[in-house]
């Protein structure tokens, strides 16, 4: 037979020998038969009637000494633009989750399930799908872009779980806030209040302000510039440009602020783009004629990245793993576990991980239940002892009320990443914006 | 003061231009000399960058060392990628090319990952390179820039008179212009193109170890680099050397000049009125792109020293007889829709719910985007990389018709439906006056024209954040929400109404293939010639069918838009376009039944994979991807006639006895 003929011929039942027709009736039959037992059985279960979002939840009544247990889903931007902060999230998230557990103080037991958002909202909330309705959590930390957090922010209002987002920017618990949603991440308005005045009365008064244009760079602008307003009147802005996120090559606004008259230049960036943007500008010889402050200038990743191209940069600081200015107990036992396990200091990132998970689990504690209704009661406004000292979820945003810094950035005596030196602290209740500027009603 | 500044900004421009000048003559001459679109240059860019850390990072290398090694080894990896992957697709459809380039970048992402992490690494430049700056007349050049101006002109001049001066580059422009004779001449030219790819890559490797002395190493590096290097060999002109030199500078002093406050100020001033360049900036080199494709496909330098315009090989579908005959194919058709409609009943009893209400609704509008995308591919030969655009452009105006008119999902949907068919209809008639490879780029550029325009205008779009928190309505005007409407514990209306769409859409989408519309449509991808000369005006159909398949996708993106809850720019992301194609192809073209299948090996391979806690799933499915382009181009739907070819699934299974003995002793076959 030739090939044409064997792909010509249909294949339909009435061919089969008549042997293997009764077979199959027969394994049908039992199939069928086994399938209805089973249907009847699972009657009450049909259409996940049973499970309603949270299975294998004992909810209630933890006042009896029995720890409650959650289950918390860890979404961390493993791959895509985010990446490279992703992983040390995590970890202090694990961590966090660890010393709970490992806490007889408090009486709950966390199951972790890490997932990854690979920095897009899509895949996102296909995780948070995925831990909420097949591992049953109540609870959600993670995300590092904004625009990911916002996205977060409705699942769970939409879900009834609670999360902690770990992007930085004010809408988060401002305009896009709803009562699930508990940030201990510091958010863009508390750096500004610890950058902004420090930076025009001791780096100069001729700013230029350097932003990539989207909603981070331009909320650096607008904070940044109208706290320093507030704070001298000397200000004068000499000018302010605008780049392409993801822009390769800034040459041509050094050129342009280097012929100005700046004193300093605010740089209203992130990421791989702050990085471009001081390397280059080292390379150009920019740094001898005009300082350069960027908010995030002194994460650990962007430090590490730029090596002695960042000696002599400001910089706004969310935590600092040096004990001596950090000098509470649990700042303390959270740097020697972390640097036990992973060798080397943890980052702003890792304690946003550890923060959100130990004032959460507080919050479960205090409610003496897992049901997030009970732990939205008991987390608002709880005053508890965190590695940022004393702090709490504000009451009318749940934002936390986080210490922030200034920060120089020296050249160690080893040479390498460049050292955090924390010039001035701004507390709690002083970084944080008031309630009526936030534009969040809870 | 003026003028130094306009110089100043001029040598910035020629910095950048020359790491752009690297990437796009790698990309060109590959293109020029091998009729391959490779996707995967990004990741050698990135690759290259890594190797350098790599060498630079031991105890005898160094920024020099690894200046030499590390293309070296890039050009070693590029090599192998052409002689085991690549060359099995020669004569086939360029398209075949972008596949597999993209499957590998798939590959590469997650062994850069899995080898070097995911952190930011910091490359240390040269003391020699290090001092303060140069200044000649008022104008600052960084020794790094110097390095970079003057190393990469070396570089292109030397790779302009291989080309031009030597044996090799001629025979390989001769093998470019006419394989078969060169091998006549008793030449190996396979043997070159090997060389010739390798070579490309060294050079993508290059512009990314410079950029890693001016920038940052990060694994995502190559996705910043791939769209603004095809966008300057478009230019250039594809495949030619001189263009993408012409092309890269170029684009680099034009920006350069254009981001400058001081120079934009002068020119304002004198020449322009109130134009917001700063806000053009992304869109004017998609503009420019387009503009080119459209007036002078060629680019500058077009019809230039290498092009083989013929070699189009065939698109190859999953179309034709399978094993199955008709009616049992229409029988399996109303099972798999049954089955999908009970799916839900078993949640929670036998299975989570997260597998149906997450799982299977991705699925199937996944499914429906890429039966959009197979009307198109499948049936007229058109294989747009821009897809992306109608679905955003649905997922887009459903929301705003939400926010502005009335919530009601089943207008918003048609609202997202009407625009985009309007879009396709305009998109469609400036890109199908073109073909191949050139329609390729000019739909992507519209797609990314459409990215940067909802990431700029955050007042209307939501910028980068998007939009979040609407509540669509089952009714007119008022009704039970989408996403609240629950018909039995947590089985949700909103399945259905996914798995209507998607059902429907197959039928109109098969209801028009059966038409007469539908016959002329196949016949323009069987003979596109012989429909011309049969009297059928073939882009008027092709335009059409642009059309169908564009309203299709934008019911798909209003969908995946209900199922999130949110739209962002993510729905415009070009990655998602290679997806769809993937997608396309892994279930089998030209049978629209067969993306669907495509949609949900792919979505089932990826979670199965994160069931087991494998986080380089990507990297598994751009394997599997790859081993489909060679070896099962015909995709899923055509395995069971491979199969039964291959083995013979002859009379029930058991072999034939022949019935006359004569048979056996003649001779043929």
């Amino acid at each position: 037979m030739s090939p044409d003929d064997k792909r010509r011929r249909g294949r339909s039942l009435s061919d089969r020998p008549v042997g293997r027709r009764s077979l199959l009736r027969a394994v049908g039959g039992t199939g069928v038969a086994g399938l209805t037992t089973g249907l009847a059985g699972c009657l009450g279960d049909l259409g996940g009637q049973g499970s309603d979002g949270d299975d294998g939840e004992d909810g209630g009544d933890g006042g009896d000494g029995d720890d409650i247990s959650i289950t918390y889903g860890i979404l961390s931007p493993m791959s895509g633009s985010y990446s490279s902060l992703g992983p040390n999230q995590r970890r202090g998230a694990r961590l966090g989750i660890q010393t709970v557990n490992e806490n007889d103080d408090l009486n709950v037991q966390i199951d972790g399930a890490y997932e990854d958002t690979e920095t897009s909202q899509e895949p996102a909330l296909q995780a948070a799908d995925r831990v909420v309705q097949n591992e049953g959590a109540d609870f959600l930390m993670g995300a590092i872009s904004s625009s990911v957090a916002i996205g977060l922010n409705n699942f769970a209002a939409d879900n009834e779980v609670i999360y902690n987002p770990g992007g930085a920017a004010v809408p988060i618990t401002g305009s896009e806030c709803n009562e699930y949603v508990f940030r201990a991440e510091t958010n863009t308005a508390q750096i500004a209040e610890a950058v902004a005045g420090y930076t025009v009365n001791n780096l100069g008064t001729n700013v230029w302000f350097h932003i990539a244009d989207y909603t981070y760079g331009e909320s650096v602008l607008s904070r940044v510039r109208s706290r320093m307003e507030e704070e001298n009147s000397n200000l004068n802005v000499v000018g302010v440009s605008r780049s392409e996120l993801g822009a390769g090559s800034y040459d041509t606004y050094i050129s342009d602020i280097r012929s100005s008259d700046a004193d300093v230049a605010v740089l209203g960036m992130t990421g791989g783009d702050l990085v471009t943007f001081v390397n280059q500008a080292d390379s150009a010889g920019l740094k001898s004629s005009v300082t350069l402050m960027g908010p995030t200038m002194t994460f650990q990743s962007v430090r590490n990245a730029l090596g002695p191209a960042a000696y002599g940069t400001y910089g706004g600081v969310r935590y600092t793993a040096d004990t001596d200015e950090l000098d509470n107990a649990q700042n303390e036992d959270f740097v020697s576990a972390y640097t036990d396990e992973h060798d080397s200091p943890p980052d702003n990132f890792a304690r946003v991980g550890y923060q959100s998970v130990l004032m959460t689990a507080r919050g479960v504690h205090e409610a003496g239940s897992s049901d997030p209704q009970d732990v939205i009661d008991a987390l608002g406004g709880l005053e508890m002892d965190t590695i940022l000292g004393t702090n709490r979820f504000r009451e009318c945003d749940h934002q936390a009320e986080n210490p922030t810094w200034m920060g120089e950035l020296t050249e160690p005596s080893g040479g390498g990443p460049a050292d955090v030196g924390l010039i001035s602290k701004v507390e709690g209740p002083d970084a944080i914006p008031p309630c009526e500027e936030t534009g969040c009603e809870l | 003061m003026v003028l130094s500044a306009l110089a100043q900004q001029v040598v910035n421009g020629l910095v950048v231009g020359m790491v752009f000048v690297l990437l796009a003559a790698g990309l060109s001459i590959i293109f020029g000399v091998m009729d391959v679109i490779n996707f995967t240059h990004g990741e050698l860019f990135a690759l290259g960058a890594y190797f350098a850390f790599a060498v630079a990072s031991t105890s005898w290398g160094g920024f020099w060392v690894a200046l030499v090694l590390a293309p070296l080894g890039v050009a070693l990896v590029g090599g192998a990628i052409e002689r085991f992957t690549i060359r099995p697709l020669y004569g086939r459809n360029p398209l075949y090319h972008i596949l597999l380039t993209f499957g590998l970048v798939l590959i590469f992402k997650d062994v850069i990952d899995f080898v070097w992490g995911t952190s930011r690494k910091f490359y240390q430049t040269p003391e020699l390179l290090s001092g303060q700056p140069f200044q000649l007349f008022g104008v600052f050049v960084p020794q790094y820039s110097a390095f970079v101006l003057i190393g990469g002109a070396f570089v292109a001049g030397v790779s302009y008179l291989l080309l031009e001066r030597t044996r090799f580059g001629l025979i390989v422009r001769a093998g470019s212009m006419d394989r078969e004779m060169v091998r006549h001449l008793g030449i190996d030219i396979d043997r070159y193109y090997t060389l010739v790819f390798a070579y490309g890559a060294m050079l993508a490797a290059l512009a990314g170890i410079v950029i890693a002395g001016r920038s940052t190493i990060e694994p995502a590096m190559g996705d910043s680099v791939i769209i603004p290097a095809f966008v300057i060999v478009v230019l250039g002109g594809l495949g030619s050397f001189r263009g993408a030199v012409v092309g890269g500078l170029g684009v680099g002093v034009i920006q350069s000049l254009l981001r400058s406050d001081v120079v934009y100020e002068a020119l304002r001033q004198d020449f322009l009125p109130n134009l917001p360049v700063p806000d053009l900036e992304g869109l004017v080199v998609f503009l420019l792109m387009i503009g080119v494709l459209l007036v002078r496909p060629q680019g500058l330098f077009g019809s230039p020293e290498f092009h083989d315009p013929s070699g189009d090989g065939e698109l190859l579908t999953g179309a034709g007889d399978g094993v199955l005959a008709d009616d049992t194919r229409r029988r399996l058709g109303y099972a798999a829709v049954g089955l999908l409609a009970l799916a839900p009943i078993g949640m929670g009893a036998f299975y989570p719910v997260y597998y149906v209400n997450s799982v299977l609704v991705l699925v199937m509008i996944w499914a429906l985007f890429a039966l959009s995308l197979d009307f198109l591919m499948g049936y007229t030969g058109l294989v747009p990389l821009g897809h992306v655009l109608f679905f955003g452009a649905g997922a887009y105006t459903s929301v705003l018709f939400v926010q502005e008119v009335v919530p009601s999902v089943f207008l918003a949907i048609l609202a997202g439906v009407v625009v985009s068919a309007a879009l396709a209809w305009v998109v469609g008639y400036l890109s199908i006056r073109v073909s191949g490879v050139y329609f390729a780029m000019i739909t992507l550029a519209f797609a990314e024209l459409g990215y940067q325009l909802v990431f700029k205008r955050a007042d209307i779009f939501g910028g980068e954040n998007g939009i979040s928190g609407f509540d669509m309505v089952y009714g007119l005007g008022s009704g039970p929400v989408v996403g609240e409407l629950t018909l039995l514990g947590e089985i949700h209306a909103f399945y259905y109404l996914v798995l209507v769409s998607v059902v429907g859409g197959y039928l109109v989408a098969r209801r028009l293939m059966r038409s007469p519309f539908g016959s002329v449509l196949k016949s323009i991808r069987e003979a596109e010639d012989r429909a011309t000369f049969l009297g059928y005006d073939v882009t008027v159909y092709k335009r059409r069918a642009f059309v169908v398949s564009g309203a299709l996708a934008s019911v798909a993106g209003s969908l995946a838009t209900l199922h999130n809850g949110a739209v962002s720019p993510s729905s415009l992301a070009w990655l998602k376009s290679g997806e769809v194609i993937v997608i396309t192809l892994l279930g089998g073209m030209g049978t629209l039944y067969g993306p669907m299948i495509g949609a949900g090996a792919f979505f089932g391979l990826k979670e199965a994979l994160l069931a087991f806690d494998i986080e380089q799933w990507r990297g598994v499915l751009g394997v599997v991807f790859v081993l489909f382009v060679i070896y099962v181009p015909e995709g899923l739907v055509s395995v069971p006639s491979q199969l039964s070819d291959r083995y013979d699934f002859g009379g029930g299974g058991e072999p034939t006895v022949d019935p006359t003995p004569e048979a056996e002793t003649e001779v043929d076959d």
